[in-house]
């Protein structure tokens, strides 16, 4: 009997509650017609490419940021399933780095980016990790991280 | 012949009454005798030498103390039962100061003993007093935990070894407090603000160490504790010796344990989506290895006591090989699991000194306490040169810092109190000063929080007022003042800056000097009210934390979270105001306790994740920013215990909590670590033996734990789950000491489940599986001649 008053007392404070609060993550799709690059996806060096990615969010996107480093230790994972085949370990000598934050017009709940990328014809060809970020207005974040090669 | 003696001495239970009718029975003399209405008991013939008395009381604990009858007329101290309801564990004999602070506080405590730890034994500290409600812990693998009350933690518990308080790395999720388990013979854990006695930090509560109590009279011995763990293969001895001549007393451990990798329920865990396979379950590269040793001494005199402590704690654990903080990593499997219990990179290593004197006097209606202490926390944490964001691709040559040593926080911290007990009729006041020197030293390749000098100090006035037996007043104010000076830190790697369209490199500056000064005035009132089986308590106080270093002065990428982390150096110093009550009502067989709070802060710091990003200082990780809003909590535990036949006894334990942040960019979310409302049911069976055995028990526990839907950025929502835990003990009676044994069964059903507070829940790593703990504490003697 007490303990049934004492657990309605404790639970139902909790129910009647306020406005509910976002909890949903953003989505990055990578299968959108076009996006790029994909899970083991090659660029070539000396050359430029487009990201591109659809992101969405229930209720309001914040930003996103890209970067490309190498991954010639296998230092770490993408976060994707599927494995690509990766070259020997090495030691870097001009590793291509790329590092950029980017902002979303406020108020989307829907936007395909594009961000062209070039890779100088210098940089060390090999594995790479391409990662994506994305927030939405709340601070929640999803994270892609994909790999790559750069190719002579 | 002379040979017969007489002893006496009195019962009292755990309100200080006397306890008529209980069983006082000596051994190996076989006598018993049973108190009169005054608690008293005598027993007339009896032969010289020693003896064992044990005290048997309904509703209570068993006591047993040992007894050296050397005089004509012995008279023992007065021996105060702990109810079955009240402390944990079994009785303290030796001193009735933990029942009775209990009765005579007004704030929540609970009180456990040697004895709960060993019965309850975790893989460190704060997981063997889990079972607490109210109480959760914060941990990283199976060897490292932070306290955790009533969903409060890090730097907002603190914690206080043999008076001084413990000072470590408290701020961090991924590692442990340096803390041997079984060097603690008492502690008391306060749920609620305790600022007006600990000083800044203990806004959410303090885990309060309390020194052994000194050996008896002429005696020279110890104890052998071996504890083993099936789940991680763990083994772990502790050697305790002691000995007392006169008022000389020295008191000495030494604890190792090994364990291997851990094992969860799953072949297959998913760090972000990447699945990870696990070698036959075995959680990788988290095996451990912990060497601490322990030495005190010091003098008991009548009016004057002294005693030195010192220790030194050694913890060297691996991380999950497949997630470095909260990376998806690419491990050498075969490297890895050729060994379950090789800790290879990345791994941590922590040691903790201790010095500490902790004096007593007691000139006239004074009591003099002073402690002074000493201690460095040396952590280090090793792991392989991955550069992140604009570090160069390949370790330089000539930097000083080893390419392994990811980071180093080196900390030394003086310390001194001072306080002085005096009663003045109806009143016992209190008055005491605290005063602490941090020097904080970093090293590493990986930059957090900057290096930084710290000094408080503080003073209190305490006022316990006796109005009659069954109500006491309290009130209690407190002044507090603080300083921290941060040092420089610039990267030791260039950043692309992009400046009028140029990009150039740079060395960022990550922190400058930064002094900043805090002043702080608490309180607290409360009131005590036991008339007999009913009681109440009712406290409400102030209580304040000093924004840390890295609360101040972060700003760099927190490399195990993948976050951007920027503490602001304008933080005002957080603030809190708590409601607490205690309800508590027993009778025979029953008891019913009841301790709900409402807790209010103004200005609580918190670290938001925001929807930025920034590449500058942030290499691209998302921005996380330290900022300040309004928050109320509130929650309670519930008790209710339950004789229903002689031998058998129910209990159930409840605890809830609510968070909520009312205002900032977080406004309606809840606070990060906000435990889920869980309820433990248990079953008891106390079998009696004859002789033999002793405070045997057989027990079933039962937690089933609310899922926790209730987030903010970045956790993710934690689904309920129910959890089996049994466990069984005895104490063996030998010829002259009693041998415990004590085995607890953690998750019989090997259940699969993840909890809301481990630091691996982002990654979803489940908890461990089956886990079989034995323990058996062995004690032993050497007799002096008296």
């Amino acid at each position: 009997m007490c303990l049934a008053v004492l657990a309605s007392l404790l639970f139902t404070r909790c129910s009647k509650d306020k406005e509910e609060v976002d909890t949903v993550y953003p989505e990055i799709d990578l299968s959108v017609a076009g996006a790029f690059p994909r899970q083991c996806s090659s660029i070539q060096r000396g050359q430029a490419f487009t990201f591109k990615a659809r992101f969405s969010d229930n209720a309001e996107l914040g930003s996103y940021s890209l970067d490309v480093h190498h991954n010639f230790d296998h230092h770490s994972h993408s976060t994707e399933v599927e494995e690509c085949d990766l070259e020997a370990k090495k030691t870097p000598v001009q590793p291509f780095l790329f590092i950029k934050d980017y902002a979303i017009t406020a108020g989307l709940q829907e936007y395909v980016a594009t961000v062209e990328i070039s890779v100088p014809a210098d940089a060390d060809p090999g594995d790479y990790h391409f990662m994506v970020r994305l927030t939405d207005k709340e601070g929640w974040q999803t994270m892609k991280g994909l790999s790559i090669k750069i190719t002579d | 012949m002379a040979q017969s003696v007489r002893l006496a001495g009195r019962v009292l239970d755990h309100t200080q009454a006397p306890a008529r009718g209980a069983t006082v029975a000596v051994y190996p003399a076989a006598k018993t005798a049973v108190t009169d209405t005054a608690g008293y008991f005598s027993f007339a013939d009896l032969p010289r030498g020693r003896q064992q008395i044990t005290v048997t009381f309904t509703g209570h604990h068993q006591a047993m103390l040992e007894v050296n009858l050397r005089k004509h007329l012995n008279k023992v101290a007065d021996i105060t039962l702990i109810p079955f309801t009240r402390v944990l564990g079994e009785v303290v004999v030796s001193d009735n100061y933990a029942g009775r602070n209990r009765r005579e506080s007004s704030l929540q405590i609970e009180a456990v003993n040697s004895d709960y730890i060993r019965r309850n034994l975790g893989g460190s500290l704060m997981q063997s007093l889990e079972r607490l409600p109210g109480v959760k812990t914060i941990g990283i693998g199976s060897g490292n935990s932070k306290p955790l009350i009533r969903g409060l933690g890090f730097n907002q518990v603190v914690v206080v070894d043999n008076g001084i308080k413990h000072e470590g790395q408290q701020w961090g999720a991924d590692h442990g407090l340096e803390i041997d388990q079984f060097a603690v013979n008492r502690l008391e854990i306060i749920k609620g603000p305790a600022s007006f006695v600990y000083g800044s930090d203990a806004i959410a509560g303090a885990i309060d160490i309390k020194p052994a109590p000194p050996p008896s009279q002429d005696t020279l011995g110890g104890a052998f504790d071996l504890a083993g763990r099936s789940n991680n293969n763990q083994y772990g001895g502790s050697l305790q010796l002691y000995g007392r001549k006169g008022a000389f007393f020295f008191d000495t451990r030494l604890t190792h344990t090994a364990y291997g990798d851990y094992r969860v329920p799953a072949d297959t865990v998913y760090v972000y989506s990447y699945a990870v396979g696990l070698n036959n379950r075995y959680v990788r590269n988290t095996a451990g290895r912990e060497w601490n040793l322990h030495a005190s001494a010091g003098w008991m005199g009548s009016r004057m006591q002294s005693v030195f402590y010192l220790s030194r704690v050694y913890n060297k654990t691996g991380f999950f090989a497949n997630a470095h903080g909260l990376e998806p990593r690419r491990v050498d499997a075969a490297l890895h699991d050729r060994s379950n219990r090789d800790m290879l990179m990345p791994n941590q290593e922590v040691t903790h000194h201790k010095i500490i004197n902790r004096s007593v006097f007691r000139p006239g209606r004074h009591r003099l306490e002073t402690e002074l202490g000493f201690q460095r926390n040396f952590r280090q944490e090793w792991n392989q040169y991955v550069n992140h964001g604009y570090m160069p691709p390949v370790y330089p040559g000539h930097m000083q810092v080893p390419s392994t040593l990811e980071r180093q926080y080196d900390k030394r911290v003086y310390s001194l109190n001072i306080q002085d007990e005096i009663t003045l009729g109806r009143h016992a006041l209190t008055f005491g000063a605290n005063g602490e020197y941090q020097r904080n030293r970093i090293d590493g390749w990986s930059f957090l929080i900057p290096s930084f000098d710290q000094v408080t100090a503080g003073a209190f006035v305490y006022d316990k007022l006796r109005l009659n037996d069954a109500l006491f007043l309290h009130g209690a104010a407190r002044y507090d003042y603080g300083r921290i000076d941060m040092k420089e830190y610039t990267d030791w790697f260039s950043s692309d800056i992009v400046s009028n369209g140029d990009t150039v490199r740079q060395y960022l500056q990550r922190a400058g000097n930064l002094t900043r000064m805090f002043n702080s005035v608490n309180w607290s009132a409360g009131v005590n009210f036991t008339p007999g089986a009913f009681t109440l308590k009712a406290n409400i106080g102030s209580s304040f934390r000093m924004p840390i270093a890295k609360e101040l002065g972060a700003n760099g990428v927190n490399y195990h979270y993948f976050r951007y982390e920027k503490g602001d150096p304008g933080l005002s110093p957080e603030r809190s105001y708590q409601l607490d009550l205690g309800l508590g009502w027993t009778a025979t067989g029953w008891s019913v306790e009841l301790s709900p709070f409402f807790n209010y802060f103004p200005n609580y710091i918190y670290l938001n994740p925001t929807s930025q990003h920034d590449y500058y200082y942030g290499a691209g990780n998302q921005v996380f920013h330290y900022a300040q809003s309004r928050v109320m909590r509130y929650g309670g535990e519930a008790q209710v215990r339950y004789r229903f036949l002689e031998h058998w006894s129910a209990e159930i334990l409840g605890e809830y909590l609510y968070n909520e942040q009312l205002s900032g960019e977080k406004k309606g979310y809840t606070l990060p670590f906000t435990p889920p409302p869980s309820l433990l049911l248990n079953v008891s069976y106390h079998p009696v033996f004859r002789k033999t055995l002793h405070e045997s028990y057989v027990s079933l526990d039962y937690r089933l734990t609310a899922k926790q839907d209730n987030i903010v950025p970045p956790e993710r929502k934690t689904p309920g789950y129910r959890v089996l835990n049994f466990s069984a003990g005895s104490r063996v009676r030998l010829k002259r000491h009693d041998l415990t044994i004590h085995l607890l069964v953690q998750n019989v059903l090997n259940t699969r489940y993840l909890r809301h507070t481990s630091f691996y829940r982002l990654i979803q790593l489940p908890e461990p599986g089956r886990n079989i703990i034995l323990s058996v504490k062995i004690p032993f003697s050497v007799s002096i001649n008296g």
